[in-house]
C-alpha cells in the first residue's frame, strides 16, 4: 500500500531529510529555489554566492529586503529561509564556486547539484566538477519570459559543454575606432575610452584613430607602410590616452575637442573610408555652447532615464562626468584605476554621453541613458514568475533523480507562448554525451590554430587555457620528451616564461601540450597548428568549430539558449574585442515540434527554427529538429549581464 | 475597471524605477504604471494562494486583499512560506500579512478572514481582478458571471499534488496590446547610420500592435459537451487534465475539502468512484484517467505550486497591464512528466 507523507510517497519524503544537495547561486532562481527545496522537505542544503544584494535585485530575488542591500546574498537567503522551517540544516558559502577549497571532495558530499547562475565561466567550471565528483547536475536559465531545465549525469547525458556555445559578439578594431555604424558600436568606443582614461589600459582597446585599417588604403602596400609608421612614430598613438589626459588635467573641454572634434577631423582625412559611407561631422564646444537651447531639455512623463538628451545637454553630462571621475582618481591616489560600473552614476553618464555624441558625430540616433544602460551594462531583463516556474522545475527534476528515476529526467523548455501543439513548457528527451566533446570524453582533444611567434605563454594561458577552455588554474606540459613545464598552477613558479613565446620553446606546427586542472580533474590534450594567416584581431582559433566573429546561423532556440545561459561569460567586459565570447544566453534548445507541424507553422508564437541536431518529443518519441523561435521578447536581443541569475540552460 | 485605470500618478518615483528596473526593461514603463493602479483579490492562502500572492506583490500592484477563512494548521506551515511556524491557530489571511508586506511595502496588502461565500456580490466590484484558489466549483461559477461582466479579470486556480491548473476569464473583449519587430524600410537619409539602407528587422525597433481576446465564462467552459462529434474528434488532442479537473472539483464539492493524506485509503477509493461517475456522465471513455493519479493528487506539492503560480501570476500582470497575448483559456500542468499545455474549453 502507498504511503503517503503529505504529497510525497514516503520512501522519498525519507530520502529528502537525510540527503544532502549544493545550490550554486543565491539570486533570481536561487531563492525561489531554496524555498522550494525547503518546502519540499530537503533538510540539508549548502547555498553559494559570492555576490552582495542590490536594489535591482529586489523585484525577484524575494528572500531579500531593502534593508538587506549590500550584505551577502547566500547569507540573507539562508535566514530568509530558516524561517520556513526552522529544523531545516543550510549552509551558506559567501564566496566562489571557483576556489579551489571547492574541490572534488567538498562535490561529493552531495547526492544532487544545482545551479542557479548566470555566467558561463562558473558553469563551465561546476559541469566538471560535477563529471569528476559524479554527481548529478540540474542546470537551468532564464531570461525575460523564457527559461530551461537540464539534467546532467555523466556517461548518461550531455555535458554542458558537449554542444558548442555562441560565443559572445565582437566588433573588429576599425568598426570602433574609425567606421562605427550602429549605436552598439559607439557604446563599446566609449567603454574602452573610460578604461583608457580612468581605468586599466589595454592595447586591445584603443580609441583613437586606427591609421592601419586596411580599407582607408587606396592601395595595399599604403596599408602596411600605414601600419608600420604608426608602430614606430605612434602618430597618433605617441602619447597613450591616459598621459595626455593627465597632462591637461583630465580638462573636460579639451578631452572634449580632441576626442570629437580633433580625432574626427582626423579620421576626415582618411578619405576612402567616407567614399560609401556618411562622413562624420565634427563637434565644436563653442559653437555648441553658443547654440544651446533651454527649451531642448523638456520633461517628459517617463523615466527621467528614458528621455534621449539634447547634444548640448549631453556635452555638459560629458563635462560633469569626467570631473567627478577625475575626483574619484585623484581620492585614489598614485597609480589608481577605476573599474567601469553601469551602477556608479558618472561611469555610466561618462559612457551615455560619450557613446551619445559620438553617434551624433556619425549620425546615428542617440539613444536615452536607460537604453545605454542596457547594451553597456548587458542587463538581461528578469521578473520573479519565470524564475519561480524554472525553480519548480529544478525540483521536480530532482525528485525524480532522488527517486532513482533519472531516466525520466527531460530538458524542460519554458516559452512565451504555446507552441503548435499547445505545449508552454516543453519537456524534451535527453542526449547522449557527444562523441566530440572536448571536456567528457576519456581522452578529451583539441586544435588550436595560432601563430607560435606571436602567441605569448601569458597569453596562451589566460586567453586560450583559462577563457576559451574554461580552466581555473592550468598545468601545460609539452609533449617534447622532455616533459618541459610550460606553465605551472603554482603561483610564481612559471612567471619568468609569460612573456615568452610559445616558439622559445620549441614549441611549432605540430606541437601536443597536455593541460591539466587538477582542481576540475580534467586533462586536455592541444594539438598546435601554426599559422601566419589569422583575421585581423583574431589571436587564435579552435579548429572544427566558427569563428568566433561570425557564429553560425542560429535557430532561435539556440539564441534563446544562450540567452538564458548568462549574460557573463568570463570577467572580461563583453566589449573586449579579444575577450573570450561571452554568452549570456544558455543554450536552450527547444525541440518538440513535428517536422509536419513546423512547416505548416508561420505564426511567430510557435515556429522555431530548429538546427539539425534531432531530439524526440517527451510523449510520442518521434524525432524532430529543433526549430529556432521567433516569438523572443525583444528583451532577449539584449546580452547583457545583469548581476541576476539568468538562467538558461546557456 | 481595467479599461480605466488611470495612470493616476503618472510620475513613477525613482525608488520604483530603481526596484522595478528589471522587469520595466521587460514589459516596459506603460505596463508598469497599469499595474501600478490595480487592486487584485486574492481567495485562498495555501500553497498556490502564496505563491500568487508573493508573485502579483512583487509585480507591484497598487493592492492585494488575502480573503481567507481557514486557521493555520501544522500542515500549513510546511506548505507555504508566508505563515510563521508560530502562527497555529491565527486566520490563515492573517498570518500571511506581515512577511506578504515585507516583499514590497509599496504594495497596500490587507488581509481578510472572512469566507469567501458569505461575501456580498459588491465587494467583488471593487478589484480589477480576482483571483480564487480553494475554491468550490460553485462558488467560481458564480463569482465569475457576477465580475466578468463588470469587466473585472477572473483567473482561478488550484494544485492537488503533483497536479495543477488555472483558468481564466477575461471577458467577451480584453483589449492588449503586442510589441512586434518593425521592419525598417531603407530610406535615402536614414538617421540610424549608413548600415541602415539595407531594409531589417531592427530589434532595437518595435511597433505596438493593438488586438483583442475573447473568453468564455466558467460554466461554459466546464460545460462541454462531448457528445458531439465535433467534440468527439476533438478528444484525441484533449489533455486528460481537464477531466481530471471534473474529479477533483466533484470530491471538493462532496467532501467539502481536497484529498487528504491522513485518509489516503479512503479518499483514493473515493477519488476513483468519482472518476467513474464524472467520465460517465460526460459521456466520455472511462479509460481516460487510469488508477494511478490517485496516488498523486494529494496535498499541495510546493514545486508544482510555484510552477502554477508563476503562470497565474504572470497571466494576472499581463491581464491588468494589458500586454502580450494572454494564454486561453485554461493552463494545466502535470509536474510527474513536466508537461505544461494551454487549451481552451467552452463555445466556439
Amino acid at each position: 500500500m502507498v504511503q503517503l507523507v503529505g504529497p510525497l510517497r514516503k520512501e522519498l519524503a525519507d530520502s529528502l531529510s537525510t540527503c544532502k544537495v549544493l545550490v550554486v547561486g543565491a539570486g533570481g532562481i536561487g531563492c525561489e529555489l531554496l524555498k522550494n527545496l525547503v518546502l519540499t522537505g530537503f533538510k540539508n542544503i549548502e547555498v553559494i554566492d559570492l555576490d552582495t544584494i542590490d536594489v535591482s535585485n529586489l523585484n525577484r530575488q524575494f528572500l531579500f529586503q531593502k534593508k538587506h542591500v549590500g550584505k551577502s546574498k547566500a547569507q540573507v537567503a539562508k535566514e530568509s529561509a530558516l524561517q520556513f522551517c526552522p529544523t531545516a540544516n543550510i549552509t551558506a558559502y559567501h564566496d566562489s564556486i571557483m576556489n579551489p577549497d571547492y574541490n572534488v571532495e567538498f562535490f561529493r558530499q552531495f547526492v544532487l547539484v544545482m545551479n542557479a547562475l548566470d555566467n558561463r565561466a562558473a558553469r563551465n567550471h561546476v559541469n566538471r566538477m560535477c563529471l569528476a565528483a559524479d554527481i548529478p547536475l540540474i542546470e537551468s536559465g532564464t531570461a525575460g519570459y523564457l527559461g530551461q531545465v537540464t539534467v546532467i549525469k555523466k556517461g548518461m547525458t550531455e555535458c554542458y559543454e558537449c554542444q558548442p556555445k555562441p560565443t559572445q559578439k565582437t566588433f573588429p578594431g576599425c568598426t570602433i575606432r574609425n567606421t562605427p555604424s550602429e549605436p552598439i558600436h559607439c557604446i563599446v568606443w566609449a567603454k574602452y575610452l573610460f578604461n583608457q582614461l580612468f581605468g586599466e589600459e589595454d592595447a586591445d582597446q584603443e580609441v583613437s584613430p586606427d591609421t592601419a585599417d586596411p580599407e582607408a588604403a587606396w592601395n595595399p602596400e599604403d596599408a602596411t607602410a600605414r601600419a608600420t609608421a604608426s608602430e614606430k612614430d605612434g602618430d597618433v598613438k605617441r602619447v597613450s590616452t591616459k598621459e595626455w589626459a593627465r597632462s591637461t588635467g583630465y580638462d573636460p573641454v579639451k578631452l572634449f575637442n580632441k576626442l570629437f572634434k580633433d580625432d574626427i577631423m582626423y579620421l576626415l582625412t582618411m578619405d576612402k573610408l567616407w567614399k560609401k559611407r556618411k562622413a562624420p561631422t565634427p563637434l565644436d564646444w563653442l559653437q555648441l555652447e553658443n547654440t544651446a537651447c533651454p527649451q531642448d531639455e523638456a520633461p517628459g512623463s517617463g523615466l527621467k532615464d528614458q528621455q534621449v538628451l539634447s547634444v548640448w545637454g549631453l556635452c555638459q553630462m560629458f563635462q560633469h562626468s569626467v570631473e567627478t571621475l577625475r575626483s574619484q582618481l585623484q581620492e585614489k591616489g598614485e597609480g589608481a584605476e577605476l573599474v567601469w560600473d553601469k551602477d556608479d552614476p558618472p561611469a555610466m553618464d561618462f559612457v551615455t554621453s560619450a557613446a551619445n555624441l559620438r553617434m551624433h558625430i556619425f549620425s546615428m540616433n542617440m539613444k536615452s541613458r536607460f537604453d545605454v544602460k542596457s547594451m553597456a551594462g548587458n542587463i538581461i531583463p528578469a521578473i520573479a514568475t519565470t524564475n519561480a516556474v524554472i525553480a519548480g522545475l529544478i525540483v521536480l527534476e530532482g525528485l525524480k533523480i532522488l527517486s532513482g528515476e533519472i531516466e525520466s529526467c527531460r530538458t524542460i523548455f519554458l516559452n512565451k507562448c504555446p507552441n503548435l501543439r499547445k505545449k508552454l513548457l516543453v519537456p524534451c528527451i535527453l542526449d547522449p554525451p557527444s562523441a566530440n566533446c572536448y571536456v567528457c570524453v576519456s581522452k578529451p582533444e583539441v586544435t588550436v590554430k595560432l601563430n607560435v611567434h606571436k602567441t605569448m605563454v601569458l597569453s596562451l594561458q589566460d586567453r586560450i587555457l583559462k577563457e576559451r577552455f574554461g580552466m581555473v588554474a592550468p598545468d601545460v606540459q609539452i609533449e617534447d620528451g622532455k616533459g618541459t613545464i610550460l606553465i605551472s598552477s603554482e603561483e610564481g613558479e612559471t612567471d619568468a616564461n609569460n612573456n615568452k613565446f610559445l616558439s622559445d620553446f620549441g614549441i611549432r606546427n605540430g606541437s601536443r601540450l597536455q593541460v591539466d586542472d587538477f582542481l576540475q580533474d580534467y586533462t586536455l590534450l592541444v594539438n598546435v597548428l601554426h599559422t601566419e594567416e589569422l583575421e585581423r584581431d583574431v589571436e587564435f582559433e579552435v579548429v572544427g568549430e566558427a569563428p568566433d566573429k561570425a557564429p553560425p546561423p542560429q535557430t532561435n532556440q539556440e539564441e534563446v539558449n544562450s540567452i538564458t545561459n548568462g549574460n557573463k561569460d568570463s570577467a572580461q567586459p563583453s566589449t573586449s574585442s579579444k575577450a573570450a565570447p561571452a554568452d549570456d544566453d544558455d543554450d536552450i534548445m527547444i525541440v518538440d515540434s513535428d517536422e509536419e507541424e513546423m512547416a505548416a507553422s508561420s505564426s511567430a508564437a510557435a515556429a522555431t527554427s530548429g538546427t539539425k541536431r534531432k531530439h524526440s518529443d517527451a510523449e510520442t518519441g518521434e524525432t524532430s529538429t529543433k526549430r529556432p523561435r521567433t516569438d523572443q521578447s525583444s528583451a532577449a536581443a539584449a546580452d547583457n549581464d545583469d548581476d541576476d541569475d539568468i538562467i538558461a540552460l546557456d | 475597471m481595467i479599461d480605466m485605470i488611470e495612470k493616476e500618478d503618472p510620475i513613477i518615483s525613482e525608488e520604483e524605477a530603481a526596484q522595478y528596473d528589471r522587469q520595466i526593461r521587460l514589459w516596459g514603463l506603460d505596463a508598469q504604471k497599469r499595474l501600478r493602479g490595480s487592486r487584485v483579490l486574492l481567495a485562498g492562502l495555501g500553497g498556490l494562494g502564496a505563491e500568487v500572492a508573493k508573485n502579483l506583490i512583487l509585480a507591484g500592484v497598487k493592492g492585494l486583499t488575502l480573503l481567507d477563512h481557514e486557521q493555520v494548521s501544522e500542515e500549513s506551515c510546511r506548505a507555504q512560506f508566508l505563515v510563521p511556524v508560530t502562527a497555529q491557530g491565527q486566520n490563515r489571511a492573517q498570518a500571511s500579512l506581515e512577511r506578504a508586506q515585507n516583499l514590497n511595502p509599496m504594495v497596500e496588502v490587507h488581509a481578510d478572514s472572512t469566507r469567501v461565500e458569505d461575501k456580498p456580490d459588491d465587494f467583488f466590484l471593487q478589484f480589477d481582478a480576482v483571483c480564487l484558489t480553494g475554491c468550490s466549483r460553485d462558488l467560481m461559477v458564480r463569482v465569475d458571471q457576477l465580475c466578468s461582466q463588470r469587466n473585472i479579470k477572473v483567473f482561478c486556480g488550484d494544485v492537488y499534488g503533483y497536479y495543477g491548473y488555472m483558468f481564466s476569464n477575461l471577458g467577451k473583449e480584453h483589449n492588449y496590446v503586442e510589441e512586434k519587430p518593425k521592419l525598417v524600410k531603407p530610406t535615402e537619409n536614414s538617421n540610424d547610420g549608413p548600415e541602415a539602407k539595407k531594409a531589417k528587422v531592427d530589434p532595437n525597433e518595435t511597433t505596438m500592435v493593438k488586438k483583442t481576446a475573447s473568453f468564455c465564462a466558467l460554466k461554459e467552459a466546464l460545460e462541454v459537451d462531448w457528445t458531439t462529434e465535433k467534440a468527439k474528434a476533438a478528444m484525441k488532442r484533449t489533455p486528460v487534465d481537464y477531466f481530471l479537473l471534473h474529479v477533483l472539483l466533484k470530491f471538493r464539492t462532496d467532501k467539502g475539502r481536497d484529498p487528504d493524506p491522513q485518509s489516503f485509503a479512503e479518499d483514493s477509493q473515493l477519488l476513483k468512484q468519482i472518476r467513474d461517475d464524472v467520465l460517465e456522465a460526460l459521456a466520455v471513455s472511462s479509460d481516460l484517467l487510469s488508477d494511478d493519479f490517485t496516488s498523486y493528487c494529494f496535498s499541495e506539492m510546493s514545486p508544482v505550486c510555484a510552477v502554477v503560480g508563476g503562470v497565474l501570476g504572470q497571466e494576472v500582470v499581463k491581464a491588468l497591464s494589458q500586454r502580450d497575448p494572454p494564454h486561453r483559456n485554461f493552463f494545466f500542468f502535470d509536474g510527474r512528466k513536466g508537461n505544461g499545455v494551454v487549451d481552451y474549453f467552452g463555445p466556439n
